[in-house]
């Protein structure tokens, strides 16, 4: 186990090290100015500009201190928001998108396994495929026109919910909802095919013979099975909820991580998009390599040795 | 009574003939992979109609921009933002082809009348006052091509690249983990936004921006399924005959992968689909005049609250795609491989 | 446990109803909202949304409007926009002492003092000035606004892209004592007013940004404030929420009635919207044009024309542009009534110039009222021009790049120009390259485009931040437009009429005619912009350039 994880963490940081190495000189080749005023900088002017953000050195000199100012955790300052350091921008729009991620992967999942039991209970009837209907449904109308219509009618005709902002949880009740489409969808699927699987082995069988409920089959012995798969897609899904989500904050004006990437993106904020990129990263390579861990705890049929996993 | 009865009886049975030879021979007939899948897909209702309303709405797609007498890109300012209007349609009041509008005051007006339109719209028309029903089912069609350019791509990239990890192992294998690791690692966003903005904007280049990630996942569960089947002692009985790699992936493990590959590809349609309206969204979509269901929703969205039609039609469009599609897979997920997990 | 599970699907049963009736197009009419909500509590407090984080409250390195409506609000300068959007002495105690030939000014100073206690003194003047200058601040916008105009600004500028030595003392501006400044120009101009209202030449104190250092501006409590207002909330550029509170030891506080200002950022025009009708806000950001039409008459939308102007650049660097003829067929083909009217429906209007209307005024009378129209949609003549260009060319149909923006109206503007000019100009084929605001940047200064759809609005209020763009070898001309006659003209209008009005005002007419009778740019509308704003609110001062509101003199009435 040890030595497992030794060589995990040192993969990780290799993988870290090559997704902030093709960043970098992806982003370089983005065509775009990051300067806003560009049109109305004199020649001597976009020299000092460059020079400022050290863009006027050869680009293999700009890799090499990048990295090495990244090495020691300082990711510059934003071009777009003169002098802010990025980490600082970052951290400020982290909390927000990360709560919001978390609710909606939670209710999202809550739900969807509701539906995805009673499709499996009653497969191939009008309830399954009725609750398969509304879990693909909420997937399949794009998240912005559904974000805006329940903005609309929930919030400005029907004013039950705060229409916008980020301030208490029930501002954040209709981002929620708009959010947890996805993980509804994934989660339904997930729940259905493992209890189809369930139901008809033959410890289900004998539970039933025992007299066992509905509902005590359903979650106590089926969840429990289908819970394992479900936790190796919700963490990597988790983790780029919470990383934000553009449409969603855009729309219910949240001072999130996605809108602020989106728009770093748009007027070439370097330093912000390689921040974001590498945070996102670190979350991700740490959820995999958990979700691996958990996977060897949860199911022992798994061994964690050797180099594959 | 009785007496009869059970001569009757007696007559019914008689000793089976006990054949040797015939032991061995099945009754069912023989089924090959697909014969049994559409047997099981047939039971799933849900995924039937799927498949019907999915083969009507690519039909229109194709055929319903030649019947509307309109072309996609002409313009006419003076009939633009027109709702729907149908003929034969349009007397019956409840249905929304009347070509009546409700105004800012509250009451419905007939655009048509007010501004003297003889024209039948059947979808309206839009800010430019070009026809929306011939330009939604253009932008189906865009959107489709998009979407399955997209899925073979995957699938080409992503079956090769899965299947020789897989096959191969060892330490080919675990630098190519890493490698998508590395992929899966990078924002998609990040990427495609970057593929998009370096590769000239058009057709081609999202749909290749879409699988410059898209395949990694294809990959993935092509690598799971060929580990599995590796192992296997038809493979083993295969390779101690002497054949080649090349002949034991093409005749052995390919066959055997064909079930994931059809899932997961039947997936990835809506996905792109998906992602391209995400794109458009953030103003990287296609290149006007040319839509795609994804443009045609973020254009009519703008002006939602004033001229609703132009957002609906091709939102619900795009949601009936979205939903067969995924229906189907999940009726082809049940059909083929009820323990597969993505 | 049970219940819960049954309780969460009936709440996504019930969205999911909502949704589907919300699609089946039944639908009562909006505003009819109660309007009880803004009682008759006249406190005077407004909620208003803006578009986009505040990129610096630093005036040296502020450059775009959003910064400098702030900094404006919270800080101030030699001279303020008044009410009807004019300079007037602020901080300067009454107009300056100006030399004989026009270049030095000297100004008294009034008793003020910032939000520490401290004195404004004619030594934050000079610090400031020479902060925005100095190489190593990098700023936009301060050489932008200085060199050529303040003394000794483009030599610093230069000396410091060339790593040499420079000394920010030989910036035009001296502290003659605690409260006379003088200011020196490189050459006299018009609107020096215009210059010392804006809000690159504020003062700074001295002492506090220095001790703060790197944290100066970062956050409300880094930053000292001298304006009608100061900043009580606001957490650095990351905030997406922030509060304005009246300054009672501002020299003016008697004549600032509103008590407080809460901002929030809403980036989406829609959602600004809904927030409006929902009672949360009391004034939007700037409405998107497809919104605009629904609220057409109603009292609560404010609507102004901007002095901004768009246009078609054709780069003449393409030989078929350099043709004047083909340039004219361009500069006529295209119907810009129907543009206007029509696609962008937002009140914004044709431009048949590229000197804005409703924007500067000599004698009482428009800048357009003299010079009008200088060239018009007219299919006939752009087809004649076009058939003679052809032939001038030698060749029977050409392709052109078109460069447009990636927001949603720029893709429909470019399509309705694209379309128009193929209909118009039989041979013409126009392939359209979307592409977003940076990326269109980075092209126009290389000059790789052949038409690119570009807009321009001004720093101050004279027609020479329009004239002076077509320069020949001018830092913003950039498609190789070159007239002695025309160059002649604004060189004078920039020196000799500097300080002759009448003179200056004819020679930029002149020169406006000169530039459009060669085509040299295809002025396609001029823009007006909307926003949401609650009737009770008055005295709201919308400006032409620089800061975007001024809230001074804003009050709330009640019902």
């Amino acid at each position: 186990m040890g030595k497992y994880l030794a060589k995990r963490f040192l993969y990780m940081f290799i993988t870290l090290f090559l997704i902030a190495s093709l960043t970098f000189f992806l982003m370089k080749i983005i065509p775009g100015t990051p300067f806003a005023s560009a049109n109305k900088l004199s020649p001597a002017q976009m020299q000092i500009m460059k020079a400022k953000y050290d863009l006027d050195k050869p680009v293999p000199v700009q890799y090499v201190t990048y990295i090495g100012k990244m090495a020691k955790g300082d990711l510059g300052i934003s071009f777009q928001f003169n002098n802010t350091p990025v980490s600082e921008l970052m951290f400020k729009r982290l909390g927000p998108s990360a709560q919001l991620g978390f609710q909606a992967v939670f209710f999202g999942t809550l739900v969807g396994l509701v539906l995805g039991v009673f499709a499996a209970l009653r497969q191939n009837t009008w309830v399954d495929y009725g609750a398969t209907f509304l879990a693909v449904l909420g997937k399949s109308i794009p998240n912005f026109v559904f974000a805006g219509l329940l903005q609309y009618y929930v919030g400005v005709k029907l004013g039950w919910l705060p229409v916008l902002f980020w301030k208490g949880f029930e501002y954040t009740i209709m981002p929620t909802i708009a959010l947890s489409m996805f993980p509804i969808a994934i989660s339904a699927r997930f729940m259905r095919t493992e209890m189809i699987d369930v139901l008809g082995t033959d410890y289900i069988t004998l539970a039933k013979a025992k007299g066992a409920s509905f509902f005590e089959i359903a979650f106590k012995h089926a969840l429990r099975n289908a819970l394992i798969p479900l936790v190796t897609v919700l963490g990597p899904l988790a983790v780029s909820m919470m990383t934000g989500s553009l449409v969603i904050e855009q729309i219910f004006a949240i001072p999130g991580l996605g809108e602020q990437f989106v728009k770093a993106v748009s007027v070439n904020d370097y330093p912000v998009i390689m921040g974001t990129t590498m945070l996102f990263a670190f979350l991700f390579v740490i959820v995999i390599l958990v979700v691996d861990i958990l996977y060897g705890i949860i199911d022992p049929r798994i061994r964690l040795s050797g180099g594959s996993k | 009574m009785a007496q009869t009865e059970t001569n009757n009886q007696k007559q019914r049975f008689q000793p089976a003939i006990i054949d040797s030879s015939k032991s061995e021979e099945i009754n069912k007939p023989s089924l090959n992979f697909w014969q049994d899948a559409w047997l099981r897909v047939r039971k799933n209702r849900a995924a039937i109609a799927s498949i019907i309303i999915m083969f009507i709405v690519i039909f229109l797609a194709f055929v319903g921009p030649l019947f509307s007498g309109k072309q996609f890109d002409t313009q006419n300012v003076s009939h633009n933002h027109l709702p729907p209007r149908i003929q034969g349609l349009e007397k019956i009041s409840w249905l929304p082809f009347d070509g009546t509008e409700v105004n800012r005051a509250g009451k419905e007006v007939n655009v048509y009348e007010k501004r003297g339109i003889d024209e039948y719209y059947w979808f309206g028309t839009d800010t430019l006052g070009r026809d929306i029903f011939t330009r939604v089912w253009k932008g189906t069609q865009i959107s489709l091509y998009i979407a399955f350019l997209a899925a073979i791509i995957d699938l080409v990239v992503g079956v090769s690249y899965g299947a020789v990890s897989g096959y191969y192992g060892g330490r080919l294998d675990n630098i190519m983990q890493r490698i998508t690791e590395v992929l899966i690692g990078i924002p998609t966003l990040v990427i495609v936004i970057l593929m998009i903005l370096v590769l000239e904007p058009g057709i081609i280049s999202i749909a290749v921006a879409l699988s410059v990630t898209g395949w990694v996942g294809m990959a993935r569960v092509v690598r799971a399924q060929v580990l599995k089947v590796k192992e296997q002692e038809f493979v083993l009985a295969s390779r101690t005959l002497g054949n080649s790699h090349k002949s034991i992936i093409y005749k052995h493990i390919l066959p055997n992968l064909a079930g994931v590959i059809i899932i997961n590809t039947m997936f990835s349609i809506p996905n792109a689909i998906f992602f391209e309206a995400f794109l458009s969204f953030i103003g990287l979509g296609l290149q006007d005049p040319k839509a795609s269901l994804g443009t045609l929703v973020n254009e009519g969205f703008k002006v939602l609250r004033l001229h609703p039609h132009e957002m609906i039609v091709p939102a619900t469009v795009i949601s009936i795609l979205m939903v067969t599609f995924n229906m189907l897979a999940d009726g082809f997920r049940d059909a083929l491989d009820p323990k597969m997990r993505d | 446990m049970k219940k819960s599970k049954f309780s969460l699907l009936l709440v996504l049963t019930l969205v999911f109803s909502l949704f589907l009736s919300a699609c089946s197009g039944s639908k009562d009419t909006s505003g009819d909202k109660e309007k009880g909500e803004s009682a008759s509590n006249v406190k005077q407090e407004i909620k208003m949304l803006d578009t986009s984080e505040i990129p610096t409250m630093d005036t040296s390195l502020a450059e775009g409007s959003t910064s400098f409506t702030y900094i404006a609000n919270v800080g101030e300068g030699l001279y303020r926009l008044n009410k009807d959007h004019k300079p007037a002495p602020a901080l300067a105690d009454g107009k300056p002492k100006i030399s004989e030939d026009k270049k030095v000014f000297t100004f008294k100073l009034r008793e003020a003092k910032w939000s520490n206690g401290d004195p404004v003194t004619a030594e934050d003047f000079v610090f400031a000035w020479q902060r925005a200058i100095d190489p190593n601040t990098a700023s936009p916008y301060g050489p932008y606004m200085m060199n050529g105009k303040i003394k000794g600004a483009n030599e610093i500028t230069e000396a410091g892209a060339a790593n040499k030595e420079y000394d920010l003392n030989t910036l035009g501006i001296k502290a003659l004592d605690e409260k006379t400044l003088e200011v020196t120009l490189e050459q006299p101009f018009v609107y020096w007013e215009d210059l010392f209202a804006f809000p690159t030449f504020y003062p700074q104190n001295k002492k506090f940004v220095e001790e703060k250092g790197k944290a100066y501006a970062s956050n409300a409590g880094n930053l000292l404030y001298n304006g009608p207002f100061k900043l009580t909330k606001w957490e650095g550029t990351a905030a997406t929420d922030w509060v304005l509170e009246k300054n009672e030891d501002y020299w003016d506080a008697k004549n600032v009635k509103l008590e407080k200002i809460s901002v929030n950022v809403v980036k989406d025009s829609n959602s600004a919207v809904n927030a409006f009708e929902a009672g949360e806000t009391d004034m939007t950001g700037l409405l998107s044009s497809d919104i605009v039409p629904e609220y057409e008459g109603d009292d609560r939308m404010v609507s102004w024309l901007e002095p901004t102007v768009f246009w078609l650049k054709m780069n003449q660097q393409n030989k078929a542009l350099k043709n004047v003829n083909i340039r004219k067929a361009i500069a006529q083909g295209f119907n810009k009534k129907d543009l206007a009217s029509s696609i962008l429906n937002n009140g914004s209007i044709p431009a048949n110039y590229f000197v804005p209307k409703d924007f500067v005024e000599f004698d009482g009378k428009d800048f357009r009222e003299k010079n009008g129209d200088l060239i018009k949609y007219d299919v006939k003549a752009a087809k004649e021009a076009w058939e003679k260009g052809l032939k001038e060319l030698g060749v029977d149909k050409l392709e052109i790049r078109y460069l447009g923006g990636d927001t949603e109206a720029a893709k429909k503007t470019d399509s309705y120009m694209k379309n128009q000019l193929e209909k118009n100009l039989p041979g013409l084929t126009v392939k359209l390259e979307s592409v977003p605001f940076s990326v269109r940047l980075e092209r126009d200064n290389s000059q790789d485009y052949d038409l690119q759809f570009a807009g321009w609005g001004p720093d101050y209020g004279d027609a020479i931040s329009f004239t002076d763009l077509w320069l020949t070898g001018g830092g913003s001309n950039r498609m190789d437009y070159s007239n002695p006659k025309y160059d002649e003209l604004v060189k004078k209008a920039q020196t000799e009429y500097a300080t002759k009005p009448k003179e200056n005002w004819e020679a930029q007419q002149e020169a406006e005619k000169i530039m459009l009778e060669d085509a040299g740019v295809a002025p396609v509308y001029q823009r007006a912009a909307n926003i949401l704003l609650n009737p009770n609110v008055k005295g709201l001062a919308i400006y032409n350039y620089g800061p975007d509101y001024g809230f001074k003199w804003v009050e709330v009435k009640g019902e």
